[in-house]
């Protein structure tokens, strides 16, 4: 017998492996954010490429927080090139979770930009951590970040209520 | 060398330390990972002896898997799954999913600070084990043993 909010979703569900994918990539392009902005921290053409690279990143993590992580262009490569050739997934996903985590990079990464205008490029290099740490644990480890962020909203009150009508 | 020194150098960074920096972080990441592995879906055993009681949810008859949830939570939903189903084969034993989302005091009152949190309650609704992150199958029956046998 089970009392449950949440309702299974299994129809319009995804391959679980799709968002690990994508956080691989995102993991990798962190990795370059950060070896330009090291490098950028004493030649501007290096932040510049660094501040470039970010900005792509934080425009395709909005992309995909708002279309939802179905629509994400690196998903697409995953649907269309790597999913063909794997087993067909054991279980399926609900997207909001992984929506809810290109959210959280979106911040992340333009906190980082903001904060290149003051401190340079070492603001980049700082974010870039954070995102790769975030992105990689995901992609490695399975671990999921926005369940510890979403819980501590929802503890102090800015999510919620509210929940239902998006779900 | 002194801090200061350090820093001028971190200024001056060439592709080799780049490639250094960019490795430590790797492992650092890695370990970071290991580690948050090693405590996730473990048991612990809790002697709280005050009653669970949430209104317009009925516990199970002799143990119940109290599940902390959010929808925005991937491991929350293989943690139903399991859950679910050793509610379903065991008699008497009820699972509720409790999404924290609407019920953020509950939340506040038994300390949940990860979704999935799942706490196995006794036949009188007392706390006996927590179990943070998603669970294993093997480790929720030997606390649920454990909770029945008593």
């Amino acid at each position: 017998m089970t009392a449950s909010a949440s309702t299974a979703k299994t129809a319009t569900g995804i391959d679980p492996r799709g968002p690990r994918f994508v956080a691989g990539i995102v993991a990798i392009k962190f990795l370059v954010v950060i070896a330009l902005a090291l490098l950028g921290l004493d030649s501007p053409g290096f932040a510049i490429a660094a501040l470039v690279l970010a900005i792509y990143n934080a425009a395709i993590f909005l992309w995909s927080a708002i279309a939802g992580v179905q629509r994400h262009p690196y998903g697409l490569i995953f649907r269309k090139l790597i999913r063909p050739r794997l087993k067909p997934p054991t279980e399926f996903e609900d997207p909001i979770p992984p929506t809810f985590a290109q959210g959280v990079g979106f911040f992340v990464t333009i906190v980082g930009i903001v904060l290149f205008i003051p401190f340079g490029s070492i603001a980049l290099v700082v974010a870039g951590a954070a995102a790769f740490v975030a992105a990689f644990l995901n992609s490695v480890f399975a671990y999921c970040l926005g369940c510890q962020i979403y819980l501590v909203l929802a503890r102090v009150g800015i999510v919620g209520r509210k929940g239902a009508a998006t779900a | 060398m002194t801090r200061e020194h350090v820093l001028i150098t971190f200024g001056g960074m060439d592709a080799g330390t780049v490639a250094i920096v960019l490795a430590g972080l790797v492992l650092a990441a890695t370990l970071l990972g290991v580690l948050h592995r090693a405590t996730q879906g473990r048991a612990r055993t809790v002697s709280d002896s005050r009653i669970v009681s949430i209104e317009g949810v009925s516990l199970g008859e002799r143990a119940t898997l109290l599940q902390f949830s959010t929808e925005v939570c991937a491991p929350c939903k293989s943690t139903a799954r399991v859950l679910d189903d050793l509610a379903a084969r065991t008699e008497d034993v009820a699972h509720v999913d409790l999404d924290v989302t609407r019920r953020p005091d509950l939340a506040s009152r038994y300390r949940v600070l990860q979704t999935p949190t799942t706490l196995i309650l006794d036949a009188d609704g007392a706390v006996r084990a927590r179990i943070g992150g998603a669970v294993r199958r093997d480790v929720v029956v030997a606390e649920l043993e454990k909770v029945l046998a008593a």
